[in-house]
């Protein structure tokens, strides 16, 4: 589908074609590109029609099909003793490593930006290189021992921790730069009023970085929402496991999978993060931060 | 030239950088250590070497090294991050990101939302979408191509988490190359095709030389990425037969479904090592380019 | 009054950019640091707001050695060359900020601050943000900020480097008029030699982190007390041709000019600015000091011309730069004559002014 693919020979049709064999090719390649303009969407439509679909059918099934429409599905999540609370626990574990990342990485962030340390690059630059080498999968077994021994296995303060200490040196990297882009006489201004640093920061720089602060919140919730790896090894306590973990098992535990229960679970667990995307690439623009997402 | 701007002083940046840095040091430094030493033990879960884990040295190590298992779980990972990333996520995003580069209207629109769709929707969600596209029975898939009963994920679950995963993450490399693209001076395009250049030699001769730096960090980190990626856990757990488990599910599946603790932490020691290879060969490039850039 | 005395700031890496410097400023003075970039008069501003910490050296304003003093208890306000007006206020707030800081209640500061804008005409943009003023009107805020916090000293960065050129007329006069009613000692920085002649009282000249020399406008226009002043100052660069005084009499390009009293013989550098001499299109009658050569480039300057003369001699091979009144300008290729004007020549030995001529 991708190798030999004609739109690759095809040109962009601003040269007149000259001869019967260009003429071919130009056809060829027109036609290439639009089946493959329709192809594409739709091999990375198909899997997703489910998902659109099978929540509002009374009687979903595996097979994508035209709904018979329904809300009953959701009404049985309401009696489900688990799905509710893990969107409960998915809130709190990504909103506590949110609150944690935004606060930590800022403050380190901002002192980084503007005093300069010797072997301040250096630093981040290892960090980053952490950050990336030593992930869930590489480091799950240690990760697993730590917790234990730190009595914060069955906690939400494990899982939030955990993902915490991954998320802060990109976290740091991306604010660093942010702040390295505001002017640094904003704040020279502020001090030669008489300001100090608490309230220079404040009065300040919070507010001038606020669009960047609000990005690592939403990155770092959808980060933490879409989490299975950690919660999963961390929690054994159906009670607190979120949202991802609680789907895993939804779908995997014996008997005839609940297709109601997790195709309207599917799409309620869904949907944060598709608004958290929107509201992000509306408000500020999707900027290429080596990748919002790991 | 200004050495601190906020007038914090050096005592203040200290306390402002140290949460950060003990959190990061305790749940990200330390457990990299940690691996390396718990590989050197018997370590296990349950059973007397969980009480007290014993130093056996190399032991994991050159066990590992020699492990039937291992060796197959290398081998499919090794497909899957040539066939998934390099072959199909970059190919793939390049293709979309090229075909849809000054097309306006609602095709680019609603090309790109599917794409993103598919990268940004939680693993779980994702995985049984693609359980329920290739089940044996009632799959979506089996229906459209009229071949029911074929069992994909257990007949074939390697090329099934191979095109899954092409799926679930050409998004970036669209992202990138979209973005790429935009620097390339249209003059220069403009230039070669006024010169009869065809699509193939524009490619060649303008685009790739002008996105070289950013078709290597994008294979760098979608390989490093796809390398770590635990979502196929999810769909195949590694089976059937340990015919789709790649390293990250053989990790789980040892160390913690299995207990080996000790053992598991040998073979992350190795995933660890090839994941600072990529990481290194990332920070070489980015600091060349930010070289390149400064002078 | 602001004095520094032995002021030194050397940055990480042993560039001085302040070296042992001493300067005192009069109460009320405008008073202009002029220099190519990197000369350190952003750094020397920056010393005195408390921005930078000298290496050595001492600063006083008024009765208080404020070397040591944090920025915020100089008792000086500073305009940042790009204004530094905070985004996320508007303008009410950002001119009120400086009160904030000093605690006056919400009320209070917010009158003060529309009074100030009143003032500086601003009293219909008070609800803008920043981002919704033209540069102009973001440069009277920000001056209107620095008035609002009532300092013993103006500090202005560049204050009209960011203005276009005919909006840059303007704001300089209002500028003048301003600090002349306010009467408060200012310090500000420039690069523009034109804008430091025309707003200040007095005018410091530096180079390499050192004072080349201070004095007024008509002072260091006139009397530039080195070839690097000499240079600097003038919108139409100073001739500064070699020669030698030599029996009794100066040899310069071709002329032989006389010899000021008490010039020793010996080579000399011979400074005459273009708006001081007088171009004849024949020989000058009954004088022999004239300067003579043929007419290479002429250039509009609107109210007048400036005329390049490229001297005919191999051995004497300098350019000579004139200004010529409206309709006077000589045809290109005719040969000219160019009469210093009496005492208007300036002759400079080892870099240093010796006397004129």
């Amino acid at each position: 589908m991708i190798r030999g693919d004609p739109v690759i020979r095809g040109d962009r049709g601003t040269r007149p074609p000259s001869t019967g064999r260009d003429y071919t090719r130009h056809a060829l390649g027109t036609i290439g590109r639009a089946t493959l303009l329709a192809v594409l969407p739709a091999f990375f439509a198909l899997p997703l029609l489910w998902l659109a679909s099978a929540p509002f059918d009374a009687h979903p099934s595996i097979t994508t099909s035209v709904p018979e429409f329904t809300l009953a599905n959701f009404r049985s999540l309401l009696e489900n003793p688990y799905a509710l609370s893990s969107l409960r626990n998915s809130l709190i574990q990504a909103g506590g490593s949110a609150a944690i990342v935004v606060v930590l990485a800022a403050l380190a962030a901002y002192a980084l930006s503007r005093v300069r340390v010797p072997g301040r690059d250096a630093l981040l630059y290892v960090l980053l290189l952490l950050s990336s080498v030593v992930t869930g999968t590489a480091a799950m077994v240690p990760l697993f021992e730590l917790a234990t021994r730190l009595n914060l296995i069955d906690t939400h303060l494990g899982v939030i921790l955990t993902l915490s200490g991954g998320l802060l040196p990109a976290a740091i990297f991306i604010l660093k730069d942010f702040m390295d882009g505001t002017p640094t006489s904003y704040e020279e201004s502020a001090r030669v009023f008489g300001a100090s640093p608490l309230q220079i920061l404040g009065h300040i720089v919070i507010p001038l970085v606020r669009p960047g602060l609000a990005t690592i919140a939403v990155w770092a919730v959808a980060n933490v929402w879409g989490s299975f790896l950690q919660p999963f090894i961390l929690l054994r306590d159906p009670g607190k496991a979120p949202g991802a973990v609680i789907l895993y098992t939804l779908y995997t535990e014996g008997g005839a999978p609940r297709l109601d229960l997790i195709s309207a679970f599917s799409l309620l667990y869904s949907l944060p993060v598709v608004v958290m995307y929107v509201f992000v690439s509306r408000r500020y623009g999707f900027r290429f931060h080596g990748g919002i997402k790991r | 030239m200004n050495t601190d701007a906020a007038g914090l002083g050096r005592g203040r940046a200290a306390g402002f950088v140290l949460p950060a840095m003990v959190l990061i040091g305790v749940f990200l430094v330390f457990p990299a250590l940690w691996t390396i030493y718990l590989g050197l033990t018997d370590y296990r879960l349950t059973g007397l070497a969980a009480a007290n884990p014993r130093v056996v040295g190399a032991d994991n190590y050159t066990a590992a090294l020699g492990d039937e298992r291992f060796h197959r779980s290398l081998w499919l990972t090794v497909q899957y991050v040539l066939g998934s990333a390099v072959l199909g996520q970059a190919v793939l995003g390049f293709t979309i990101a090229w075909m849809l580069r000054d097309r306006p209207g609602p095709v680019k629109r609603i090309t790109e939302a599917l794409v993103l769709l598919a990268w940004i929707l939680p693993s779980s969600v994702v995985a049984f979408l693609w359980i329920a596209l290739l089940d044996r029975d009632e799959g979506t898939l089996n229906a459209l191509l009229h071949t029911p009963g074929f069992a994909w994920l257990l007949d074939y679950p390697m090329p099934s988490i191979i095109v899954f995963n092409v799926w679930r993450g050409t998004a970036f490399s669209m992202m990138l190359y979209g973005a790429a693209l935009e620097n390339v001076p249209p003059s220069q395009l403009e230039t070669a095709r006024l010169a009869g250049a065809s699509t193939l030699q524009q490619l060649r001769d303008v685009v790739f030389p002008a996105i070289k730096g950013h078709v290597l960090t994008n294979l760098l980190l979608i390989s490093l990425w796809t390398f770590n990626d635990f979502t196929t856990f999810q769909i195949t757990a590694g089976g059937p037969e340990g015919r789709s488990e790649i390293l990250p599910v053989y990790i789980y599946n040892v160390a913690l479904r299995d207990g080996q603790l000790g053992f598991g932490a040998a073979i992350s020691s190795v995933v660890l090592l090839i994941n600072l290879v990529f990481a290194f060969a990332y920070l070489r490039l980015l600091r060349g380019r930010r070289e390149a850039v400064t002078s | 009054m602001i004095s520094l005395s032995g002021l030194t700031k050397e940055f990480p890496g042993g560039v001085r950019a302040i070296d042992s410097l001493d300067l005192e400023i009069a109460d009320g003075e405008f008073f202009a640091l002029l220099g190519p970039s990197g000369c350190g008069k952003t750094t020397l501003l920056r010393t005195i707001a408390g921005l930078e910490t000298p290496t050595s050296g001492n600063i006083r304003i008024g009765a208080v050695d404020v070397t040591r003093l944090p920025p915020g208890r100089r008792d000086v306000a500073m305009v940042f060359q790009d204004y530094a007006l905070f985004p996320h206020m508007d303008v009410t707030a950002n001119i009120a900020y400086p009160l904030r800081i000093k605690k006056v209640p919400r009320a209070a500061r917010e009158a003060k601050a529309a009074e100030t804008a009143s003032r500086l005409s601003l009293s219909e943009l008070l609800g803008r943000r920043p981002g919704q003023l033209s540069g102009g009107q973001q440069q009277r805020v920000a001056l209107a900020r620095a008035i609002a916090s009532h300092p013993t000293v103006f500090l202005f960065d560049e204050p009209l480097s960011n203005l276009d050129a005919r909006l840059r007329l303007e704001a300089r006069t209002f500028l003048k008029r301003l600090q002349r009613e306010l009467a408060v000692t200012t310090v500000f920085v420039t690069h523009d030699q034109g804008e430091a002649l025309a707003l200040a009282d007095r005018i410091a000249v530096m180079s390499a982190g050192r004072i080349m020399q201070v004095g007024t406008p008509s002072e260091v226009f006139q009397r530039p007390a080195n070839t690097f002043v000499a240079a600097f100052i003038g919108s139409t660069p100073m001739n500064l041709l070699p020669g030698r005084a030599e029996n009794g009499a100066l040899h310069v390009a071709g002329a032989v000019l006389p010899l000021p009293p008490g010039v020793r013989e010996g080579p000399i550098v011979y400074g005459l600015r273009p708006e001081y001499a007088d171009l004849t299109q024949s020989p000058p009658l009954g004088r022999n000091d004239a300067f003579t050569g043929k007419v290479a480039v002429v250039e509009n300057l609107g109210t007048a011309h400036l005329v390049t003369l490229e001297s005919p001699s191999a051995e004497a091979n300098h350019l000579l730069q004139v200004v010529v009144p409206e309709g006077e300008e000589p045809g290109l290729g005719t040969p000219a004559w160019v009469t210093p004007r009496p005492g208007r020549a300036l002759l400079y030995r080892d870099d240093e002014l010796l006397t004129s001529a």
